[in-house]
């Protein structure tokens, strides 16, 4: 009795009274605009002014893109509104669009393009999708077997011993990928599981079940073999390839090798063996303290005074040579810092239990490592992706370069606003998709722990 | 020293998989063109009139006539050349290197360039020189009465070189506006920041003919710089340099015959005069030493015309034109008064 009648007097004593509601001005939309856009003298008056800016720039923006806007015309004569003034000339952006993309290549074999994109797109789908299995398979197989099968296809002409092989093993690669997700997305399990149960094999020893994989590999690359035996592409000398088709396959190829090269760089300078680290140290110190530009300079035009006479190098070759140990040396810098940011505790630990330089670096440095370095990663790409313009200057017709002829075509000639925009905003759609997709990946991988 | 060799071992190692090898020791540049199967002709990056991109990826201009008509009188068939697009920083670079065949670009022919480094001017195909436009309404009529004017120029260039020279030989304390970029420098003069624009006067008839209203500007009648441009190849083939000059020599003579690209089939059939029939490779040997096909010029006429058709077509007011008058220029024939004579076929 005692008890209850000490706790009924505990609760009349602190049953708490509702809470008020919060002054009207200070909640919703109201509160909030107080709170963050007009709070005090000095806040208001930037608001205004700044509103009253965005929509200067809005109302100017609108007149320049939509107003004036002349959809159809055949020459930028055509594209004047008054006697005196022309008019925003979309219809010369139209006009060149097709340029812009893919540069000089022939319309009628700009679908190899297409396909090599469309092809690049569906080898790569898996890796997101969550069922798939041995997406690190998938994902190293694009990357290091799809240029060839993607060389041959933008470059065509005769193919050497070499390409055939290589095209054939690239396509095959890429039948079997497209087999595999299919059955992992549908039945759950893998491709090897599939054949190894198809054959029978499964009763048997563990052992054995390499043999139907790998009569299945060999039966998947003749038959690819015989099936690119009659195509023959029309060649496409790179002196024809251009725009963002350009763009991609100088910064695709730059992003992709850049990684990998800054890892092993930066692990050479942490290493403690002596001409190693000499050596790249020296590597990253020469190229990080080296303008692009100069660096495309050399490749493309000194070098070639080196070598013996009648020696020709590919100019896109040395551009891509180029722009790669560019970008290796401003990653190693990246990656470093991100071994840096690993404790010590984490190397002995691996040392403890016994794991081989390689195995620690793969299985505990690296992963942690990396996590952290996305957004520098990621920056780096985004900075590469921009700075692939500067091969315009050394005569290769990138998407900039595409861009700048616009307004030197006598019909067309003076009109670079508008195109400058379009290269404005394909590039933004670009580093703006890289960058999400990077958010996307600190999100899932846990880097930050939430915070 | 290390820089070069570290990157020339780095570069080296990793283009060795991207070379395509052609030891070609002491082969001239003409077995070196027809073993390739194509000639690399460099030219700039587009610029009206000389070397334009057009919308279906294709290079026209009248410097780009040029190489298409060394390509046919080597190949017979103008279309067997791969254009090379370079900075005006390392055109003769890329010449001296081996990159390209020829060069025909709007490059200037001085002293310095012709004896210093490594290259010959073969024969002038363009007269160009520096002038002034201005807007009508300001009411300059001549170049003199641009004292203490306001010119947009382009930087980096001999135009500005040019531009101080004049001001300061005739006093006129002219203020240079200085940019890197030509549609820039365009617009600010549209925009009235300046009072005139200095260029190559083919530069400012392109620079008029992208003006929303062309008759509110015009060029002032004087030439500040004498501008020659002529194609030029690297030195120590004369067979080569041969090649390229008699090449810009059929084209003036072409004109001056009247043989045009609609009648040489016909001329050719029937030589109205001895001179036509050599030139057509119909009567005696012109093509020995040059190393070509006895109807080489006939197959220059045949693929792009005379130098008054390629004129009239890139330059003048042809569809693609960009409007400079030829008549009383000093790129008419010298029977009109102009500069464009070629030696005679003989």
């Amino acid at each position: 009795m005692t008890e209850i009648t000490e706790q009924n007097k505990v609760s009349e004593k602190f049953v708490p009274k509702p809470s008020l509601p919060p002054p009207p001005n200070t909640t919703g939309a109201i509160g909030w605009l107080r709170y963050n856009l007009f709070d005090g003298f000095l806040s208001s008056c930037l608001t205004v002014l700044s509103l009253i800016a965005i929509g200067f720039m809005c109302v100017n923006f609108y007149e320049w893109a939509f107003a004036k806007a002349v959809l159809e015309a055949a020459n930028r004569q055509e594209c004047r509104i008054t006697p005196t003034e022309f008019g925003t000339c979309w219809a010369g952006v139209k006009f060149w669009f097709t340029r812009f993309i893919y540069g000089r290549y022939t319309d009628t074999e700009i679908w190899r393009v297409n396909f090599a994109a469309i092809i690049l797109i569906l080898w790569m789908i898996p890796v997101w999708l969550p069922r798939v299995t041995a997406k690190l398979n998938i994902a190293l197989s694009g990357v290091l077997i799809f240029p060839f099968l993607a060389g041959y296809m933008f470059l065509g002409g005769d193919r050497n011993w070499f390409m055939e092989i290589m095209v054939s093993v690239a396509l095959g690669c890429f039948i079997t990928v497209m087999i595999h997700s299919l059955l992992c997305l549908f039945t759950g399990a893998g491709i090897s599981r599939w054949i190894i149960q198809l054959t029978g094999f499964s009763s048997r020893s563990e052992r054995l079940h390499k043999f139907p994989v790998i009569m299945f590999a060999v039966i998947i690359f003749l038959l690819s073999l015989f099936l690119i035996n009659d195509v023959a592409f029309k060649e496409m000398p790179n002196n024809l390839w251009g725009g963002l088709f350009l763009t991609l396959v100088i910064s695709g190829i730059g992003i992709a090798s850049a990684l990998p090269a800054g890892i092993l760089l930066a692990l050479g300078r942490r290493s403690k063996m002596t001409v190693i680290r000499v050596l790249c140290v020296a590597f990253i110190e020469l190229f990080r303290s080296v303008p692009l530009i100069t660096i495309l300079f050399m490749a493309t035009t000194m070098f070639p005074l080196f070598l013996p006479e009648g020696f020709h190098i590919n100019k896109l070759a040395s551009a891509i040579v180029a722009v790669c140990l560019f970008a290796a040396a401003y990653m190693a810098e990246v990656v470093r810092g991100g071994l840096q940011a690993i404790p010590k505790g984490q190397y002995e630990a691996a040392e403890a239990v016994g794991l081989t330089y390689w195995q620690s670096m793969g299985f505990i440095v690296m992963p942690q490592a990396l996590k952290y370095m996305i957004p520098n990663i990621v920056s780096n790409f985004m900075g590469l992706f921009k700075d692939t313009t500067l091969v315009s200057i050394i005569g290769l017709y990138d998407l900039l370069g595409m861009i700048n002829a616009v307004s030197q075509d006598p019909s067309w000639i003076g009109l670079h606003h508008e195109p400058l925009f379009t290269a404005a905003v394909i590039f933004f759609i670009g580093c703006f998709a890289m960058s999400k997709y990077s958010q996307y990946l600190e999100r899932n991988l846990g880097a930050g722990h939430g915070r | 020293m290390k820089k070069l060799s570290l990157l020339g071992l780095g570069a080296g190692l990793l283009a060795a998989f991207s070379f395509t090898a052609v030891p070609a020791i002491a082969e001239s540049t003409l077995e070196m063109v027809k073993k390739r199967g194509h000639l690399r002709c460099q030219v700039g990056q587009p610029t009206p009139g000389f070397y334009n991109l057009k919308a279906d990826g294709t290079w026209v201009g009248s410097d780009v006539s040029i190489c298409r008509a060394v390509a046919a009188a080597i190949f017979g068939d103008p279309q067997k050349v791969e254009f090379q697009s370079v900075s005006s920083t390392v055109r003769f670079t890329a010449l001296a290197n081996g990159e390209s065949d020829m060069l025909s670009r709007t490059a200037t022919w001085t002293i310095f360039r012709d004896t210093q480094l490594g290259l010959n001017f073969t024969a002038v195909n363009f007269y160009d020189g520096q002038g002034f436009m201005v807007r009508k309404d300001s009411g300059i009529k001549s170049a003199m009465e641009l004292k203490g004017a306001t010119v947009c120029v382009a930087t980096g260039t001999t135009t500005e070189l040019n531009l101080t020279d004049f001001s300061r030989m005739n006093k006129l304390d002219i203020q240079p506006v200085v940019f890197s970029d030509n549609n820039v420098r365009n617009e600010s003069y549209l925009k009235g920041n300046c009072d005139a624009i200095t260029n190559d006067k083919s530069g400012l008839a392109a620079i008029l003919a992208g003006f929303p209203d062309k008759e509110a500007h015009i060029i002032l009648p004087e030439t500040i710089s004498k501008e020659p441009l002529a194609p030029a190849v690297r030195k120590g083939d004369s067979q080569w340099f041969d090649i390229v000059r008699w090449t810009v020599f059929a084209l003036i003579s072409a004109e001056e015959l009247g043989i045009t690209q609609a009648n040489v089939d016909e001329m050719r059939k029937n030589p109205p005069n001895p001179e036509i029939a050599r030139f057509m490779g119909v009567e005696k040997e012109m093509n020995k030493g040059l190393g070509l096909s006895k109807d080489w010029a006939y197959n220059i006429i045949k693929s792009v015309g005379n130098y008054g058709e390629v004129y009239e077509k890139y330059m003048g007011f042809g569809k693609e034109g960009i409007g400079i008058a030829r008549k009383g220029s000093p790129n008419d024939l010298w029977t009109r008064g102009g500069l464009m004579y070629s030696p005679p076929f003989r």
